[in-house]
Formats: structure tokens, sequence, C-alpha cells
């Protein structure tokens, strides 16, 4: 491998990990000043963070045993009582409350319906599953959605009207998979499912736009997200790491072997030759080691980014991968094609972890589990995870202790949710509506909130892309962020106030907003309206400016745009 | 042979600003009062993609230049309706699409640095244009874009509204991070912005001065209010700006120069009117997509010849605009790596190693190919395939900092992991 790659990664141990935090929380500051003394402080405050959680991390006794959070936590305030409860749990464990679900949740008790939410089978849901009839490449097998959507050429060459109708049948299948992530965020009861779903698809991201995973990622949405959301975390990276969408998106079905010394001479010899043997054009072809999908395995996958290991990890553990590949087997079925030719088969050794380099695959899945099980991991998904659900900087003591559970259930996420949901600094005021909205996340509460159908999805998927998160096409192995800091760019509001006025004004194609939402609104005296307001669609109690916005607009239409852009809705 | 100060004085006249013969070209930028006291400019255009170095910057005398070429190369001299190279020196030409610029390169004001690149081997579009606009080849944890950093180190309370932009809907990522920059949205924004300007008030005066807003230090208060406020700000801000942009813009009046009717010829008018208005702009980003030419590249014919002719036309019609301005502005086209030295299959190239900027503008020091070029032979290639990297990308960055800027990138350890280059390519003067 050339020098130049041999880079150590490990100085900055944690660094990302908690510099983001920091930057959150000074997002939040009132001033967006930054000058230069305010500056210092703050690189002194990621200091003492960096230094804390490394110390953290040095005991070990610290992360294994569930710190007790109450004496360590003077700012986390009261509990939240009944009603907030329930707003709070409706805006962190759906896509938005929908129309008189808060009153329902609260008759319920807000516990009993997160553990209802925490067993989705338990939720009947059979309007929605009729409805994913239209979307029949969710269920097919990876060869059964090719054939279908990506038939052979009758003529050779193709005609103009075959390739037309190509180009139609690709547009299908993603616009498939889009649609639906949509419409199951917007409508299926089982909510809590919908919202782990997308941070694990944002988790374990792959994007339609390269290449085959056009056709590939619907099934990866059923059988590498969806099959284990409330399973274990190892069975959900294996499933992701033997994925054809998954090597293709990070490129690991290119990584190959390096060249041997009589490989690369053979080469040499007949560079300058228009013809050269079968065997040295095969050679040429080769790639050579790809490391990209081994790099975010350990850094967006399990450790976190500089967590623990090296580059010198990074290139082990390529190696251990290469041959690990997609393609097709006899019989005619699609997927992981395991590829012998291309594999390195020396002895490697990742995080200390040693494989012989004779067990093919099994020597990747062996450092898979044990990457699943490493401690790093647990802190880093109980991290990322209490960030989801709970604040853009969430309290260590709650990480750690989730990371704990994460631990001690060998990654059951179902528990690891759990302990996140039923934890003190969940239902603490502190956070109460403190998460700014994605613009998923902003979109489909909007169409929630308002009872609104998704006929046709395709306007409501360009206005994402507006927004800048358009569904399954993030470039970004990291996935969509969800915070503050990543969002709050000026500008892009404009687009999420132009998508409200237009769903108020059922100009939105494709969609309406429910009459019986709709005569409800309109049927309110300015009294009541404003109750409303206050009490379901802008919960905590809208700023005096938003309310008097709304109180002088011009008819009930517009105050319903202007109530669905205005801040108080852009808050969780 | 037009010269330096020919060019500048043809630009001056257009503008009426009076005859500059025989002044040196520093003094007749100086020649503008307001001009002389304004902040110099820096453009930076992003070809997405990987632009094909060896068809912009021409090694016309190289033979095995054609040897790798078969359907590709750019002839030395015109062969049939396919032009041949705009010839720079005895051995280097470049792409017959960029004629418009060819009074630049002639009088001195635009210069290709050949070999630039990443220390990090990366072919992924993505990894690639993620190191080079953050300036930290193979390191994740700055998650600050290169201009957007030096824009923040160098905050001042007076900030202006536009000391950045980006004329485009989201920015580039070298200008994300934590000084505010304004994304442009492709809506018609008043109708929308109109009926939320009463509830998003900027809570802010000016871009940076705190306003006794409520709420105290930043955990302590409860979330609610912090991130309300945060997003009316944001939404306020956004709003006065896009108006004062609007206003900008329709104020400016008729352009000095035509630009092509196409996307980007529109962004670099409205850059050229911007900083026209004197608004204060030092840093604006723009991106060119579609340089990724993996089949069916065209040589002097084809999809990237037109969309070179599209760039160098606009970035021509941008320095006629921009007049004695133009002395102060440096625009400068980069790309996340070059191609491979030989075609494919395909009449294409794939992802390579070494690349290309061009830097265009009144402090370029032209009329020579910048950077160490290493020929084509297969030995002397990266990988037997690319050209090497030969200068690193965060060298121009940092000359370009410091000559624009008087930014002392060293002294800020603003490129992580960077090791000095003691020998500057001098590619630039200091601004009159």
């Amino acid at each position: 491998m050339p020098t130049c790659l041999a880079r150590n990664r490990a100085h900055a141990s944690g660094m990302r990990l908690w510099h983001g935090l920091a930057l959150a929380a000074v997002m939040l500051a009132p001033a967006t000043a930054l000058h230069a003394e305010d500056a210092a402080d703050r690189q002194a405050e990621i200091r003492d963070k960096i230094l804390s959680i490394q110390a953290a991390l040095a005991g070990q006794g610290t992360i294994n045993a569930p710190v007790t959070p109450a004496a360590d936590s003077p700012a986390l305030g009261a509990p939240l009582s009944d009603r907030p409860m329930a707003i709070h749990v409706l805006s962190r464990m759906t896509f938005g409350a929908r129309p008189g679900q808060i009153d329902e949740v609260v008759i319920q008790g807000w516990k009993a319906w997160v553990k209802q939410q925490l067993d989705p089978g338990s939720i009947k849901d059979d309007e929605l599953d009729s409805r994913l009839e239209q979307y029949p490449s969710l269920c097919l097998s990876m060869a059964n959605v090719f054939d279908r959507y990506r038939p052979a050429y009758a003529s050779d060459p193709p005609t103009p009207e075959e390739q037309k109708k190509r180009n139609e049948l690709q547009y299908q299948v993603r616009r498939e998979l889009r649609e639906s992530v949509l419409v199951r965020a917007v409508e299926s009861k089982r909510q809590f499912q919908e919202v782990v779903a997308e941070f694990w698809r944002n988790h374990f991201n792959v994007d339609q736009n390269k290449d085959d995973v056009a056709f590939l990622a619907n099934h990866y949405e059923e059988q590498v997200i969806r099959a284990h959301l409330f399973g274990r975390f190892e069975d959900m990276l294996q499933a992701s790491a033997h994925h054809p969408a998954m090597l293709i998106y990070l490129d690991n079905i290119v990584s190959q072997r390096p060249y041997s010394p009589y490989e690369l001479r053979l080469i040499e010899r007949y560079e300058m030759n228009k013809y050269k043997p079968r065997i040295v054009a095969a050679l040429e072809r080769q790639r050579g080691l790809n490391e990209n999908y081994a790099r975010e395995l350990m850094e967006l996958h399990t450790l976190g980014v500089d967590n623990g290991y090296t580059q010198n990890d990074v290139t082990e553990l390529a190696s251990v991968l290469t041959g690990w590949s997609a393609g097709w087997d006899k019989g005619g079925a699609y997927g992981f094609h395991f590829r012998e030719d291309v594999h390195d088969t020396n002895a490697r050794f990742v995080l200390g972890y040693r494989v012989s380099g004779k067990g093919q695959e099994r020597d990747g899945e062996q450092i898979i589990s044990y990457l699943a099980q490493h401690p790093n991991t647990a802190m880093f998904i109980a991290w990322k995870l209490c960030r989801y659900l709970v604040d853009d900087d969430p309290p260590r003591q709650l990480v750690e202790r989730v990371a704990g559970v994460f631990r001690k259930s060998r990654g059951d996420l179902t528990q690891v949710y759990e302990a996140i949901l039923l934890s003190p600094e969940f239902a603490s005021s502190r956070f109460y509506r403190g998460k700014f909205k994605t613009p998923f996340e902003f979109t489909v509460s909007a169409l929630r909130a308002t009872g609104a159908k998704v006929e046709n999805a395709q306007a409501t998927l360009h206005a994402l892309g507006r927004m800048g998160q358009p569904i399954y096409q993030c470039e970004d192995p990291t996935g969509y962020y969800d915070t503050a800091e990543a969002w709050l760019d000026p500008g892009v509001l404009i687009y999420r106030w132009d998508y409200v006025l237009r769903l108020a004004n059922d100009q939105v194609e494709g969609v309406r907003v429910s009459g019986e939402f709709r005569a409800a609104w309109n049927k309110r005296s300015d009294k009541e309206l404003d109750e409303f307001l206050s009490q379901t669609l802008l919960p905590g109690a809208p700023d005096a400016r938003t309310r008097e916005v709304i109180k002088q607009a011009r008819d009930r239409t517009r105050q319903l745009g202007l109530a669905l852009g205005s801040p108080a809705f852009m808050q969780q | 042979m037009t010269t330096r100060r020919e060019f500048l004085k043809a630009t001056s006249a257009v503008l009426g600003a009076g005859a500059l013969g025989g002044l040196a070209p520093r003094l007749a930028f100086a020649a503008d009062d307001a001009t002389a006291a304004a902040r110099p400019t820096l453009v930076t255009i992003y070809l997405r993609g990987g632009a094909d170095v060896l068809s912009v910057v021409v090694p016309y005398g190289e033979q095995l230049y054609y040897k790798y070429r078969p359907t590709t190369a750019i002839p030395a001299q015109a062969v049939g309706d396919v032009k041949g190279i705009i010839p720079i020196t005895s051995y280097f030409g470049v792409h017959p699409s960029l004629e418009p610029l060819s009074d630049l390169l002639k009088a001195g004001l635009a210069a290709p640095i050949i070999n630039v690149g990443s220390t990090h081997p990366t072919r992924s579009h993505f990894d690639a244009q993620d190191f080079m606009e953050r300036a930290a080849p193979g390191v994740k944890t700055i998650t600050e874009g290169w201009l957007n950093r030096y824009l923040e180190l160098t905050r001042k309370g007076d900030d202006q509204d536009f000391r950045a932009v980006s004329l485009q809907p989201t920015l580039p990522r070298s200008l994300r991070g934590q000084y505010p920059v304004l994304a442009v949205p492709d809506v018609d924004g008043e109708g929308v912005m109109g009926a939320f300007d009463q509830m998003y008030p900027c809570l802010h005066n000016g871009a940076d001065q705190p306003a006794g807003t409520p709420g105290a230090k930043a955990g302590a208060a409860p979330a609610e209010t912090a991130v309300r406020d945060a997003i009316t700000d944001s939404g306020g801000q956004s709003i006065r700006k896009l108006r004062e942009l609007r206003r900008i813009l329709d104020q400016a009046g008729k352009s000095a120069a035509e630009y092509p009717q196409s996307g980007f010829g529109r962004q670099m008018r409205d850059l050229a009117s911007i900083i026209k208005a004197q608004r204060g702009l030092e840093v604006a980003a723009l991106d060119y997509h579609g340089w990724d030419t993996h089949a069916y590249q065209g040589n002097a014919n084809g999809d990237m010849a037109g969309k070179l002719a599209d760039l160098s036309a606009s970035v021509a019609a941008f320095a006629r605009d921009l007049g004695p301005r133009f002395g102060r502005t440096l625009v400068l086209v980069m790309s996340e790596f070059g191609r491979t030295a030989r075609e494919n299959g395909n009449n294409g190239t794939d992802h390579g190693h070494g690349g290309v900027m061009l830097a265009i503008g009144g402090m370029v020091k032209g009329r020579q190919v910048y950077g160490q070029w290493t020929g084509l032979d297969p030995q002397t290639l990266y990988e037997r395939r690319d050209l090497p990297v030969t200068t690193d990308f965060r060298l121009i960055f940092h000359e370009t900092l410091h000559q624009l800027f008087a930014f002392d990138s060293n002294k800020h350890k603003f490129f992580p992991d960077y090791k000095h280059n003691p020998r500057p390519l001098g590619f630039l003067n200091a601004p009159g």
C-alpha cells in the first residue's frame, strides 16, 4: 500500500463525538456572536468535555456499572406532568401528533402507550398494510427486482423505446421505495417503529443514486433495516455487511487483495502492448484494496470516529473484507457473493483481534461480531440514540447507563430503547420541545397534524429534496444528521414555509388536508382557535408574536399555513 | 499579443474609467479609490465529478498523450471540424473551448496549476471533495469547510451581511460551518417571506450584534426557549438578507458584459453585481456539476467541451463586467481529482489522482504553467495510471488566503496535520 495511507488517526480519540456535542450546545446559546474570547472559552469547554469523557472511558468501571443519575444531574429540572408528557412522547416517538392523539395518550397513560409502541406487532394496522401493496418491489427478492425493473433488452442494440421503458422502470423502483418511506411515516400506527427505522436508515445509510443500489435499496430497507428494528444490533450490522446495497455503496465490491510481486512484474512487462494475454488484462482491471467500507464500518457503524482504532486497523479490516462482493449464483439468485479469487488470505489483526486468513468470509464475520460487542460501540450507539430521542447534547450519565444496558443485553435494541424512554432524563422538563425538526420530521408532522392523505407523493418528495433531505438519496455515508446545528442554515426555512403554505391551500399535488380537520379548523371561533393552537397544534404555548400574527391573518386557510410554518411547529 | 496592461486598459475603457496607458498595472487598479480600499474577493468554482486535467491543460508536446487517448485527445492543430489547442507554451496548451479566456491568458491574468491534489489517495468523489473542501485530507474530525473556518477565525463585530455568499440553494461544503453564510433558494421567495416576516423578526442587530435576547447560558435555560429563539432568528436573518440581496441585484442595472444564457452565467453575473455594489464581499463559492466523464467525454467537441465553453465564457464576461475591480478579484477553479491518463473502453476516462486548478484574476502572475509536471511515462504516473500530485492543494489555499487577505494559515494551525511548504508557488501578486 502507498505509505501515505499509513496515517494514524487515533490522535484525536473521541474528539468528533464530543466536539459535535459542544457545537450543538453553542448553537443553542442566545447570541450567535462568537468573538475571539468566546471562541477560546468554547475551545476550553470542548477540551474539558473531551478530558472528562476520556477519563470516563479510561476507568472501565464507570462504564460497566450503571450510574445513578440523580446526584449528578442538578440541571435536569422537574419531571413533566401528564399532558406535557403525552406531548413529549408524541414529539419524540412519532412523527408528530395526529388530531386528537394527545388526549388519547393522556387517557391511556403515557407509560402504557410507550410500552405498546415498543411492541409494534401488538398494534394492528390493516389500512397501511393494504396501502403498501402498491409497492410490490418491497417484497421481491433482489433477483426478481432486477428481472422486473431491469428486464433484458429484446433487441440488440436496444431500440430507443426499450431504453425509454427501462429508464421508466428504474425510476419506478426508486420511487416505490421513497414513497413507501414517506407513506409509512405519515400513516403508520406503529409510529415508534417508523421513528427508529429513520434512525437506522441513516445510521446504515445507502444512496439510491449509486449504481445498482437503485434496485437493491428496496430489499435493503426491508431485510436489513426493518427486519431488525426491535432485534439485536449485531444482526442488523451483519445483515448490512452482507447486503449488496451496502457493499456497492461503500465500494467493497471493487476492493481486492493487492498484487503479488509476480503479478506486478507481469503487468509491467505488457505495459505498453496493445494486445495483452487474458490473465494480464484481468489483472489490470483489478483495483487493489479499497478501504471505504472498512473505515465506515468502524467509524460510522460501530466504534465512532477515531474512537479506538488506527489507520492500520482500517487497512487490516479492508484486507479481511476483500472478496465480500455481490453477484448471481448458478441457481439465478442474486445476493452476497464471496469471491475467493480476490480475497486476501494473510493473517490479520484488527484492534488486536487476530484472524487466520484461512477462514474465508467467517474471518470477516468474526471481526464484525467483535466490533458489535466492543464497549466503544455500545457507547457510540447509546450516545447517538440518546441524541436522537432526548437532546442534541444528551446527558452523559444517561448515555453511560444506556450503554450499560446495550452491553448487558448484548445489543438488544428493544431494551436499549426502553432504557432511554423510561429514564428520568427523557421525562425531564429540561429537554421538552428542545429538538429542531429535520426537514423530514417537519414535513411528515405537518401532514399528520392536518390529517392529510398522501395520494401521490411526488410533489412532497420533491419538496423534501429542496429542503435538503431527499429520501434514500443521502450521498454522505453519515446519513442525515438529526441535530439543529446541521439544519438551521440561513435560507433553508423558505422551503419549509413554501411547503406548508401550499399544503394549507391544498396546492401540494397529490396531498389533501383531511375534510374533518379542515371543517373543525374553519368552524372554530377566534378564541377557540387560539386555544387549539396552544393546547394542540403548537403545544407548550406558542410565543405571543406567533399568536398575534396568526390572529391578524386574512382567513382560516392562511392561518393554518402560518401556524404550520411558525417557529413553535418546527420544534419537537 | 495582449499585455496585462492592455487588457485592463481595455476593460477600463469599456467602463469609461479613462486612459491608463503607461502606468504599471497596480497603479491602474489604484486609479479607482473605492476599488483600492475594498477587500479583495475570492471566488471559488468547484467542478464536481473530477474534471479531466489532460483535456483542460493539454501536453500537446507529449507523444504519449496521443497514444493514451485515441478518441479523446485534443489535437495540436485543427483537424477538420475538430479545433486544436490554444498554445500557452511550446509543450502545453489549453482546450479550444477556453478561447474566451485567451485574452486573459495572453495578458498574464490567468494561469493553470497542474498536478494539484490531495495527499490522500482516495478516488471516491465524496471523500475527495470532502477532504478538499475541509482542506483536511484523511481527517474527519474537522467538520467546517476551509472557507468557513477562515471567515470564522477572522470574524469581527461589524462584518457585513454579504461578506460570504453562495448563489445556490445549498452551500458547498467549503462554506459550511459556524460562520453564517447565506444560501439562496431557487424559489421566488417574496410571497413566502411576506407571509412570515412578522413572525420571524431578527433577534440580533445585524449579523453579529446580540440585542439582549432572553435566555441564560446554553444548557441552563430550558431548551424550548433557546431553540425557538434560534429558529426565529435564523428565519429573520434569512428574510432580511434575501431581501437585501434582491435589492442589490435589482439596482445593479445592465451588466457591462454579455454573459452566457446559462444557470452558471447568471450566477456569475449576479456575483459581479454584488461585488460592484461594494457590500464587502470577500468569499463566494459556486458549484458546477457534471465533470464525471466516464463515457463519451468528447475531444474538442462534445459534452465536456460544451461545459468548458460555458465556464470560460462566463468567467471572461465576469472579468470584463468587473472592470478595474477585477484587479482585486481572484477566481480559483478546482475539482476533486484528475482522471486516468489513458482513456477507457467507453471513450471516457476514470477517476484519477493529480488534477488542475485555474487561477484567474488581476493578481495572478500568468504566462506560465505552475506546478511540477512529471510527464506521462508509466513509471512516473501514480499507480501507473494517473498524474501524480506534486502540489498539495493546501499550498494554493495557503497562498490565496495569505496574498488576498494577509491571513497566515500557519499561525492558526489552519490545516490539520499539514507541514508548511517553505517553497511557495508564487502564483499571486499582493493586491495593489
